[in-house]
């Protein structure tokens, strides 16, 4: 790909590659508009891709990726680029440059995804994709549907002799171990940010024990628990032990509404922990769930779902925040205190495992927008000459990041009209 | 329709929480029930301060006064370190408490004017002027000549003794009265709290009172504090000093009156090390005290008036004594009496006001935990 690549003025940059990114991507490419989407990660997706089921329909996150997937294969307007970071933007709406940084992922585009290289790679590596709960090769797919459907060889083992190993395996000559990082530079007429959201560091809540107390995890690790691809195949085994998890505990609001950590509501985790009890409650008839919660925030139709969850008599709900996590050091339970508001008494209960309902960190809190970003105090983006959609502006669903990216889609369209 | 129960919600009291170190936070409260969970030292059945919150929100003065549980928080402030609001449940119950002494102060007034900053020239000047006139009558209105002797030259023993075993009586009849007051109101409000009053705990009140002073000598229940655990120590060292203290008084009074041997005693009489040892204890509790607050600002608040108020008569009263004995010996008259001054009307102004400053905690802290032991309040041993 040549140093120089050309966007024209009528060209519409989106930054994340997620459900909020392709969203808009797509919408503004299906009524002519060229665009360009730039993704961090080696694979397109986002957190929707992490997850088990999403909402509105429970659906696997496969389903609606694949539609999105397949539409910007079809359309000649979308250029994508994945392991892209934006250095620098300048410039104004109708006349931006930007830099990007494209770093090497030693596999290009011969790749089959026939698996060679991993079998032959002998290195491990932290799966980051499922929240470090196991390793991978360092020559991996990052998901089964990870789109491109193409290799990445980790930067870790380029000069081993590992890397070589990889290389010899391939018998499509797709491993390029001399790629090298490149700089780009792309002309825009509209950026939009959707760089989406990063799950709250539950180690920052102190009296939660999260990392300290070993069947303690969160909403997301849960997700990816639950996840057929995922750690354990799907079981919902605590990470102690391995055992099957029969009895488990809900904490809701773990960093949100909460002025020493997020002082907002993260939106998503009353519905996420509603979702989760149900991936327990279907896989063991037996098991229990008990959410406590501060107060149940369903908007709109989701109450419908809470209805239905609260009809099992398995799914208890304790109104009173948890602020206390114990683990028992023979059984490995854990033992969570919180006051039952309406009894008016502090109890302890004990449970196998207990999931934390982390909230949504807006990405720009750890790496902000290099032009001319505008934020509030929680450092959501709020639109200005860069535009912004999905999780960095405000914590959503998915439902509702698909509708706010199609109006995004629409204003970033306005920009280049209005010229 | 159901009978319903009427709240009848008191805005003014509310306000005034808030004004008295309660901080406009306390609306922001959304009872999440955090502050409950990380207290120490809080019953398990309606823990505080989490029901006391809701009670101070909606100005349920009844509620918040006539119920030990004010009084059983320590101020620890782990919750106000971890409330999600920053709603203070700590600096709450403090200013509750702090109007709960008003509340059952005797005179009435009294309580209202040792607690507000407004009166502070008006509560000075008048332990200030009784001095002064008893001093003038004497005829003592100067700095006198030749070694210095406080009891010959200044103030005489019998007019020390008049004046302060009246403070003390004032003292104690008002801390007779509010202290009976608050015990019916206990009684009242028994219904509130977990066992019905006549079910005893712990066996009969004079026995529950020595329990309860065998684990206030401890500090037991304060040591449970996580955030500002640190002040149980302070806290202590200002308890005994005082203590000392009112040892070498009463060992004084024996010299006096049993062996009729007038002060000032050699600096090697072991009464006289006793005051020596026990003010150097006060100093140094009275400044750790003070560390501590500033250190645990951020996390805890820095206090109220009232906090600071009783904190600078001790420091006074501490600095003052030491500095009068000092200069004594030093012989620097010009500053000795003057300091001496300083140091009786910070001493009667400690007595007096005993049971409207903040001192009154020692007695209806006290009152609170014997009754929660004796009401069956407390589901916890300490």
């Amino acid at each position: 790909m040549a140093d120089e690549i050309t966007g024209t003025s009528g060209t519409i940059m989106v930054v994340g590659g997620g459900i909020s990114g392709l969203t808009t991507a797509i919408e503004a490419a299906e009524v002519g508009h060229e665009v360009f989407i730039i993704e961090k990660n080696p694979y397109l997706g986002g957190r929707v891709a992490q997850l088990n089921k999403y909402f509105p329909k429970l659906c696997p996150p496969t389903c609606g990726l694949e539609i999105n997937f397949q539409r910007i294969k079809n359309n000649k307007k979308i250029k994508w680029f994945t392991m892209t970071e934006v250095e620098k933007i300048s410039g104004s709406p109708g006349n931006f440059d930007v830099t990007l940084k494209q770093n090497p992922r030693y596999v290009n585009e011969n790749c089959t995804c026939c698996g060679k290289c991993g079998e032959a790679c002998d290195a491990e590596i932290s799966n980051v994709f499922n929240f470090n709960m196991d390793k991978r090769k360092a020559a991996y797919l990052p998901y089964e549907m990870s789109f491109p459907q193409r290799y990445v060889l980790d930067p870790s083992i380029i000069g081993t002799d590992t890397a070589r190993k990889c290389k010899d395996a391939c018998e499509y000559d797709a491993i390029d171990l001399d790629m090298k990082p490149k700089t780009l530079n792309l002309k825009a007429a509209a950026i939009v940010w959707a760089t989406g959201w990063n799950p709250y560091d539950a180690r920052k809540i102190d009296n939660l024990s999260f990392g300290s107390v070993r069947n303690v995890i969160t909403n997301m690790m849960m997700e990816r628990l639950a996840a057929v691809n995922g750690p354990t195949q799907g079981k919902i085994v605590r990470p102690s032990d391995g055992k099957a998890v029969g009895n488990i505990a809900f904490v809701q609001c773990a960093g949100s509404r909460d002025e020493n950590h997020l002082p907002f509501c993260s939106y998503i985790c009353c519905l996420a922990s509603l979702k989760q009890a149900t991936y327990i409650r279907e896989a063991n008839k037996s098991s229990k769930a008990t959410i406590f919660y501060i107060d149940l925030r369903t908007p709109g139709r989701y109450e419908k779902f809470y209805k239905k969850v609260k009809e099992d008599a398995n799914v208890s709900f304790v109104k009173g925040k948890v602020a206390k996590l114990e683990e028992h050091p023979d059984t490995g339970d854990v033992t969570v205190t919180a006051e039952d508001t309406i009894s008016g008494k502090k109890i302890q209960k004990t449970f196998d495992m207990v999931v934390l309902a982390t909230g949504m960190e807006p990405s720009t809190v750890s790496e902000k927008i290099p032009g001319k970003g505008t934020y509030d105090e929680n450092s959501f983006v709020v639109p200005g000459e860069i535009l912004a959609t999905g999780c960095v502006k405000k914590p959503s669903d998915v439902m509702s990041s698909g509708q706010t990216a199609t109006g995004t889609a629409l204003k970033a369209i306005q920009t280049l009209v209005r010229r | 329709m159901a009978e319903g129960t009427v709240i009848k919600p008191d805005l003014d009291f509310v306000k005034k929480i808030m004004k008295s170190g309660g901080g406009d936070s306390l609306k922001k409260c959304y009872q999440c029930a955090t502050c409950s969970v990380v207290c120490n030292v809080t019953p398990d059945d309606k823990p505080f301060p989490r029901k006391e919150m809701l009670q101070a929100q909606w100005g349920l003065k009844d509620k918040l006064f006539g119920n030990p549980d004010i009084w059983l928080c320590h101020h620890c402030s782990d919750c106000t370190a971890y409330c999600p609001r920053g709603a203070k449940p700590g600096e709450v119950l403090g200013a509750v408490r702090k109007m709960s002494i008003e509340h059952y102060a005797f005179p009435g007034f009294l309580g209202k004017m040792v607690g507000d900053p407004k009166y502070l020239l008006l509560a000075l000047a008048a332990p200030v002027l009784l001095l002064l006139v008893v001093i003038g009558l004497l005829g003592n209105l100067r700095i006198p000549e030749g070694e210095i002797i406080y009891a010959e030259k200044f103030m005489p023993v019998i007019a020390i003794d008049t004046i302060y075993i009246l403070a003390a009586l004032f003292a104690s009849v008002g801390f007779v009265v509010g202290i009976k007051r608050y015990w019916n109101d206990l009684k009242a409000g028994v219904e509130f709290s977990t066992n019905k009053w006549q079910k005893m705990v712990k066996g009969p009140l004079p026995i529950i009172i020595v329990n309860q002073i065998v684990e206030f000598m401890t500090h037991k229940r304060f040591k449970n504090c996580d955030v500002t655990g640190s002040r149980s120590f302070s806290h202590l060292l200002v308890f005994f000093g005082f203590v000392g203290l009112a040892i070498t008084t009463t060992w004084a009074i024996v010299y006096l009156y049993a062996m009729h041997w007038e002060s000032p005693y050699p600096l090697s009489d072991p009464m006289k090390i006793l005051g020596n040892v026990s003010a150097l204890i006060l100093l140094v509790g009275i400044l750790l005290v003070i560390l501590n607050r500033l250190k645990n600002a951020g996390k805890a608040g820095l206090g109220s008036y009232y906090d600071w108020l009783f904190i600078c008569i001790v420091l006074t009263i501490v600095t003052t004594g030491i500095l009068s004995e000092v200069l004594r010996l030093k012989e620097i008259a010009h500053l000795a009496y003057p300091v001496y001054f300083i140091h009786l009307v910070s001493v009667l102004f400690l007595f007096a006001y005993a049971p409207f400053s903040k001192m009154a905690h020692m007695v209806y802290r006290m009152t609170a935990l014997v009754f929660s032991k004796y009401s069956g309040r407390e589901d916890k041993k300490f």
